[in-house]
């Protein structure tokens, strides 16, 4: 049941006798594109911040490779490959776009082949002084930041030098994915990474994952996405979710077309807010 | 058993009076979302215009305490208006600042209006003693446990029944809804301060009548008790404030009778880190603080300490002017040709103070700016500096390099191992634990007798003598000024090189937002811990420093005034930023050594300077980093 892929068992977390996520399963190879949809509450991003050790799950296991993570601390899941994006996009305000992106990169920085971390001693001796192990790191670790902002196009490279704060919401999104991908991480989970783009723009997130897929024919892509039309075209799988719980897990076409899909979250959301528009939830 | 039960009875009361401070803590926490750090100095007012009521104008306790709880819930209004109002929308640091610059300003003008002994309170309760069995329980007790009690159930009920109360709660609850449903909430944060303002000058008065004396200084002790018990509670419960202010009482009051009344502060402070090292979100706790990981994070929630971003506006990026490394040591030299041409010992004693104060303000801007854990604590680890070459210096005639390794190693340790219960922290919670270590660190000086010597302090601390250079001997000025100058030139280059290192960015990344960096892989606390190392290590090396220049090491260098000092001194610099760190430490210091007669009022000036930069330049002179 594990092997090379995230793994998520049967996992519930409750908010005070609210079911946010209930008995919820769901496997992510590496290699693969799913994406989760399902209505507002639905319990999608509690999923990711339970795979990404932000918030501990009430029950059930995750591995992620192998490894059993429900108990790691979110630094230590995200050492294991694991890179995310918040809903709400979380960029450090007062760092420059090229020091955010470095700050990505970091934890490969002090991290050794076997996995473990430089102690503070020798990081303090190879950052004040200089010395060339340290620097042929840094410089493999810019190397891989540059090629990251890079894949933005000239959206955030000659923004480099301005505080993140400055930046269009569309940017702080990008900027987020860049740093996730700095990183290379084995998975990347996305939440909602399309929220608050316009057409165009996610004419070009979709080019970018498509693109991704390509490039990095080895990592496992997790999206959380209410546009349906991208989600037809990056998915190889898609999950609904709904109160919690998987309802379905189909190829993009079957499973947004079933009928108890369209019955739970289109009817609800038609119901409701254009649901091609729902950002929040 | 008896002494047990009577100390239980004993502690209800004064736990009682932390639980009316603690509730004023968690009505402003709860209804304005910040930590009111003048919540002690309106205490600590509370207790003196009742006895300035009593003692000059002679009117008896009641009508008195009355008066002064008048006077002091409109001060409280009024430290909303000129304090927080106008920070409405500043990056989350200032509004507590603020209230820091407001009770550094309260606290000395009462020195100054009071004078700063400790006098006996004018008015007391029968001490007539009851006996439970063989407990006994004195009418003092009794009366302040019931006014206590009262003051609380009364606020219960006005918060439960009055429709003010009620729009009070929902503010707490969801300040924008409220708003909606049409409860001016502005109005709400003002009768929080106000109601703040009246349980603090009640809960000084009782105190006073407690111990039987009022002093100045006494408004931080007890505040941070307060806020103590409402941590304890979870900060933004009443019935958690009540439960905090009892055990906490209880706890300390026996801690001092068994293990010894000097140590009755020391105790309530660890008590407080213990606390936040196990549980800061409290006994009782509601998801409102911002442990990681929790409800608010999961919203995304939770409060930054970047020193721009705030919660309404979103300033432009702004400057930062700093020195590159290798600039310390180019001033330095500079610097190095003064007594060359001056030759008052009287300017260069003031220029070794600015530097040592520029090294002491540059490790404060270092965890305050950088890692965005504002510092109150820092004198501790100045005395720990100061302490080690007192200790080390005679007695085992170890030369100075062996004892500024030792200065700058311990307090290296000190630090870090004072860090570990803040770990989980952010914000201004964090700031009041460093308090608590601030205090710690003197009580320790003060009453650790066999080694520091207590007040007496330690004497006669050699000319250092430094063996790497061939013994080479600072006995002079002139000498130790350059000895003074090199290492803090040295160290403020190395500091340097950390911030504008990869370690620096990841310093600061933590700061703007501790749950990205978490999310990036970075092993969050132990950065933080290495910022303390390398914090501790600089003032370490300044307190040593400075116990060879003083040649006289003693508690009262090591107050929370100094850490108030040098905290100003970094803001004003601009956090983060060890260049305007190091200017303003250097400047402020030298400033009172060439302007005399202004003692009693630097820190009054120096407080107003904090809070007009706050409201004009909140980034500071070179701009935060
Ligand atoms: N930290 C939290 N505390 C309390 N309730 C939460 C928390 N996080 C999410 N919830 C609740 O759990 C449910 C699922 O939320 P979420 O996972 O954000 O849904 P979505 O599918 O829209 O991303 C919602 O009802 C939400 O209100
Ligand atoms: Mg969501």
């Amino acid at each position: 049941m594990t092997g090379e892929a995230i793994v998520v068992d049967n996992v519930s977390r409750v908010f005070g006798g609210l079911k946010a996520v209930d008995g919820a399963s769901l496997k992510l190879a590496r290699g693969e594109t799913v994406a989760i949809v399902g209505p507002n509450g639905a319990g999608k991003s509690t999923l990711i911040q339970l795979i990404s050790g932000v918030d501990r799950a009430d029950s059930g296991t995750i591995h992620v490779d192998g490894v059993r993570t429900d108990h790691l601390p979110p630094d230590r899941i995200a050492r294991l490959g694991v890179g995310r994006s918040f809903q709400t996009s979380r960029v450090f305000p007062a760092l420059t776009v090229w020091d955010s992106v470095l700050v990505g990169v970091q934890a490969g920085l002090i991290e050794t082949r076997s996995g473990r971390l430089i102690d503070p001693v020798t990081e303090s001796a190879g950052a004040l002084l200089g010395l060339p192990f340290w620097r042929r790191r840094v410089a493999a670790q810019e190397a891989a930041a540059e090629a990251a902002l890079k894949l933005f196009g000239d959206r955030l490279w000659p923004r480099r030098d301005q505080p993140a704060l400055g930046l269009s919401y569309a940017n702080r999104r990008r900027l987020e994915i860049a740093r996730l991908l700095a990183a290379e991480p084995r998975y990347l989970l996305l939440d909602e990474p399309s929220a608050g783009m316009n057409p165009t723009e996610t004419e070009e997130l979709t080019h970018l994952i498509l693109d991704l897929r390509r490039t990095h024919p080895d990592m496992g892509i997790l999206v959380i996405e209410h546009k349906l039309s991208m989600v037809r075209r990056i998915a190889d799988r898609v999950v609904v979710l709904n109160q919690g719980r998987v309802l379905i897990e189909d190829k993009p076409d079957h499973a947004l077309d079933h009928p108890e899909v369209v019955e739970a979250y289109l009817g609800r959301a038609r119901s409701g807010a254009n649901f091609q528009d729902a950002h929040h939830g | 058993m008896e002494l047990f039960l009577s100390q239980i009875l004993n502690g209800l009361a004064i736990g009682q009076v932390y639980a009316l401070i603690a509730l004023g803590f968690s009505l402003v926490f709860g209804v304005a979302n910040i930590i009111n750090f003048a919540q002690g100095a309106l205490f600590m007012l509370g207790a003196f215009i009742a006895y300035s009521a009593i003692a000059w104008f002679g009117l008896p306790l009641v009508p008195a305490a009355a008066v002064s709880v008048v006077i002091v819930a409109i001060l409280g209004l009024l430290l909303e208006r000129i304090a927080l109002r106008p920070l409405i929308g500043a990056p989350y640091v200032a509004p507590f600042l603020s209230t820091l610059a407001i009770s550094t300003i309260i606290d000395q003008s009462a020195e100054i209006v009071w004078s700063p002994e400790s006098q006996p309170f004018p008015a007391s309760i029968s001490s007539t003693t009851f006996f439970i069995g063989n407990a006994y329980i004195t009418v003092t007790d009794l009366v302040i446990f019931g006014f206590g009690a009262a003051a609380t159930v009364a606020l219960t009920l006005f918060v439960s029944f009055t429709w003010t109360g009620r729009a009070l709660r929902a503010t707490a609850q969801d300040a924008s809804a409220a708003a909606q449903l049409g409860i001016r909430t502005d109005v709400m944060r003002q009768i929080a301060f106000g109601l703040a303002g009246a349980l603090g000058a009640l809960s000084g008065i009782l105190v006073a009548l407690y111990f039987q004396s009022v002093f100045p200084q006494m408004g931080i002790p007890f505040g941070l008790k307060g806020f103590a018990a409402a941590l304890l509670g979870g900060l933004a419960s009443i019935p958690g404030a009540v439960v905090g202010g009892l055990l906490l009482g209880i706890g300390e009051t026996l801690a001092s009778a068994y293990v010894g009344d000097s140590y009755r502060d020391a105790i309530a402070f660890t008590l407080l880190l213990l606390m936040l090292l196990v549980r800061p979100n409290g006994l009782l706790g509601g998801g409102r603080l911002d442990a990681l990981g929790g409800a608010g994070a999961a919203a995304g929630a939770m409060p930054t300490t970047s020193l721009l971003a705030s919660s309404s506006s979103q300033q432009s990026a702004l400057r930062a002017y700093y020195l590159p490394p290798w600039g310390f040591l180019a001033v330095g030299a500079a610097f190095a040709l003064v007594p060359l041409v001056v030759s008052s010992t009287y300017v260069l004693q003031a220029l070794i103070y600015g530097f040592i104060f520029a090294l002491l303000s540059a490790s404060t801007s270092l965890v305050s700016g950088s890692v965005g854990i504002l510092s109150i604590g820092q004198a501790a680890f100045f005395g720990v500096g100061a302490y080690a070459v007192g200790v080390f210096a005679r007695p085992y005639g170890l030369p100075a390099d062996a004892t500024l390794a030792i200065a700058i190693g311990l307090t290296a340790l000190v630090a870090v191992v004072a860090a570990i219960p803040l770990l989980k922290l952010t914000g201004h919670t964090a700031a009041l634990g460093t308090l608590a270590i601030g205090q710690i660190g003197f009580l320790v000086f003060l009453n650790w007798v066999s080694v520091t010597r207590g007040p007496m302090g330690i004497l006669n601390i050699p000319h250092p003598v430094l063996e790497l250079l061939g013994g080479l001997r600072f006995a002079t000025t002139e000498q130790k000024y350059w000895l003074v100058l090199g290492f803090a030139a040295v160290a403020l280059v190395i500091a340097e090189r950390y911030v504008s290192s990869p370690i620096g960015r990841v310093w600061r990344a933590i700061r703007e937002d501790r749950l990205a960096a978490l999310a990036a892989g970075l092993p969050v606390r132990r950065y933080i811990l290495l910022a303390f190392a390398v914090s501790g290590a600089l003032a370490g090396l300044a307190g040593g420093l400075f116990a060879y220049v003083q040649q006289v090491v003693s508690p009262e260098s090591f107050t929370v005034e100094t850490s108030i000092l040098v905290l100003t001194m970094a803001v004003l610099g601009g956090l983060g930023n060890l260049t305007g760190a190091a200017l303003a430490g250097f400047a402020l210091a030298i400033l009172p050594e060439f302007l005399r007669g202004f003692a009693e009022w630097r820190m009054i000036v120096y407080g107003l300077l904090l809070l007009v930069a706050l409201r004009v330049r909140p980034q500071g002179l070179l701009g935060a980093r």
